[in-house]
């Protein structure tokens, strides 16, 4: 299996640079390996390279896509058994007021804005809301009802260091969407967990502790031979 | 043709009613289903969460991985419903580096196009592109449409600023040959069937379909000249068709370039434009054609 990576790992396992990658005509299964999946970084481009190739790929361009839209991400969550709380895409402020009470979570639908969410407590904060990351009113936002609080954390093939709600929701996500590396954004209340976005991991965000878990998991895979089927 | 009722959910954006030509091509397909016996309402983007209660969705609103037409698409899809245009076609035609690599692979006849990445924006590299290509090459970025973002460069210092404007969005450019020609093919084609011919002509002295006017914000666009479609070139017929076959079986716009006698390529757009008394004058079926698909 070939590992084209973009991050430097701690093992000595041989690796491939992404633009290297891209040039190349390698038909081997690929683990594409990248802090931005977002499309169009080089990330997506890997994933779409391998694909054209015919090569078995982690992770797919269209689950790349899927996982950074956030309704079509709840949407397919939500089909697989992931706990998510109702969501409404519009960039109508009243319509938002008409679906839920405050307060509520609202996350982008727009071609440049990909981190972060934006809460609202009352009509004005939601139209600060929506109109920051509508862009103006040009484009829709995704809502969903605040019922928790938000905890937000990274997610290493489907593993992180937190209570089982949020691990169980950790891989499942992976279990979809096949992101080897990226942040999730949950609403925990008192029992349960509730996935509400997702988004990609800076690469100053990621720790020596990180490097080393990821580092790890791409040991086993490459010692057990994971099936690369999405 | 299916009898049977269908519920075709038209997704639009305020932007489609702007121009008379498009609303009234919006009109028509709403009357051919009417016709047909079809429930054809547009849907906007504050009625998404309806989407459930179509059969059918027809994107007419601007397609891009990266725009609310896209949750559309994956939404209609991922609830099992046919629509036009499909995810994957979206995502192959909003992405030129995608659709290329896809030509490249299944030797499509296409515009020679070389993809560089920010690291090949150097001296030795742009020299090497200028030789291959010849000068001016032209600089497209992936997310064209519109004949927006699509510029030429005819010098190193041109092509960085183009270039560095293009990859503040996507890490990789298509780099191509400069072909100039008095106009562009356009065929329409629906599930692997040809369903209408243009000759989408190029304004005196510019190089597009569409220019922007110099100085001013607005374009000038070239005329239509519309054929109909059994007297159009078998050549191009075919060479349009193979070009879709390997992106998909739905509704796509293939933009061809006639040079020396052979035909090339420019690109395959999903969502392609259809304004009434255009591209609909000699083929006036294809209102009836689309609906007939979407309601199969």
């Amino acid at each position: 299996m070939l590992v084209v990576s973009n991050i430097d790992l701690t093992t000595k396992l041989p690796t491939m640079k992404p633009a290297a990658f891209l040039k190349s005509s390698i038909k081997e299964a690929t683990l594409n390996l990248n802090n931005d999946y977002r499309y169009m970084k080089t990330g997506y481009y890997v994933s779409m390279h391998a694909e054209i190739l015919g090569n078995p790929v982690i992770p797919s361009s269209g689950n790349i896509i899927d996982a950074n839209r956030t309704p079509i991400m709840l949407l397919k969550a939500s089909r697989n058994g992931i706990p998510v709380l109702p969501y409404l895409v519009t960039g109508s402020v009243k319509q938002i007021m008409a679906t839920f009470s405050f307060p509520v979570v609202v996350f982008a639908v727009n071609p440049f804005s990909y981190d972060g969410y934006k809460t609202a407590k009352n009509r004005s904060g939601l139209y600060r809301a929506v109109k920051s990351l509508g862009m103006n009113y040009k484009f829709a936002v995704c809502t969903q009802p605040l019922i928790g609080r938000m905890i937000s954390f990274k997610s290493f093939f489907g593993k992180c260091e937190l209570d089982d709600s949020l691990k169980k929701i950790s891989e499942k996500v992976y279990s979809i969407f096949k992101i080897p590396i990226c942040k999730l954004h949950v609403q925990q209340t008192e029992g349960n967990a509730y996935l509400c976005g997702f988004q990609p991991v800076k690469k100053d965000e990621l720790l020596p502790s990180d490097l080393k878990v990821i580092s790890e998991e791409i040991s086993q895979i490459m010692n057990h031979g994971e099936q690369l089927i999405d | 043709m299916n009898n049977s009722l269908t519920r075709i959910a038209c997704f639009v954006e305020k932007y489609n009613f702007t121009d008379p030509r498009e609303e009234k091509a919006l009109e028509n397909f709403k009357h051919a289903a009417e016709v047909s016996g079809h429930e054809f309402n547009f849907l906007f983007r504050e009625n998404i969460s309806e989407i459930p209660k179509y059969n059918a969705v027809f994107i007419r609103a601007t397609t891009d991985p990266l725009y609310t037409a896209y949750v559309v698409s994956r939404t209609a899809s991922e609830l099992g419903l046919k629509v036009v245009d499909d995810p994957e076609s979206i995502k192959i035609c909003g992405n030129k580096i995608h659709q290329y690599a896809l030509f490249e692979r299944y030797d499509i006849p296409h515009i020679p196009t070389i993809f560089i990445n920010k690291e090949d924006l150097h001296h030795k590299r742009l020299l090497a592109i200028f030789q291959t290509l010849g000068k001016p090459v032209v600089i497209k970025a992936p997310y064209t449409s519109f004949s927006r973002y699509v510029e030429k460069a005819a010098c190193e210092t041109s092509f960085r600023d183009v270039a560095k404007r293009f990859f503040r969005k996507s890490d990789i450019l298509a780099v191509q040959q400069f072909m100039p020609t008095s106009f562009d093919w356009r065929v329409g084609v629906l599930n692997g069937e040809v369903l209408y011919v243009c000759k989408y002509m190029i304004p005196k002295g510019k190089w597009k379909h569409g220019a922007k006017r110099r100085g001013k914000p607005t374009f000038v666009w070239g005329r239509t000249l519309a054929l109909k479609r059994e007297n159009a070139p078998q050549a191009l017929k075919d060479l349009a068709l193979r070009a879709c076959e390997v992106i998909g079986h739905g509704l796509y716009g293939v933009d061809i370039k006639e040079v020396n006698g052979k035909y090339v390529v420019v690109e395959v757009n999903d969502n392609p434009s259809i304004y009434a008394g255009y591209e609909d004058l000699r083929n006036k079926d294809l209102y009836g054609k689309i609906i007939e698909y979407l309601a199969d």
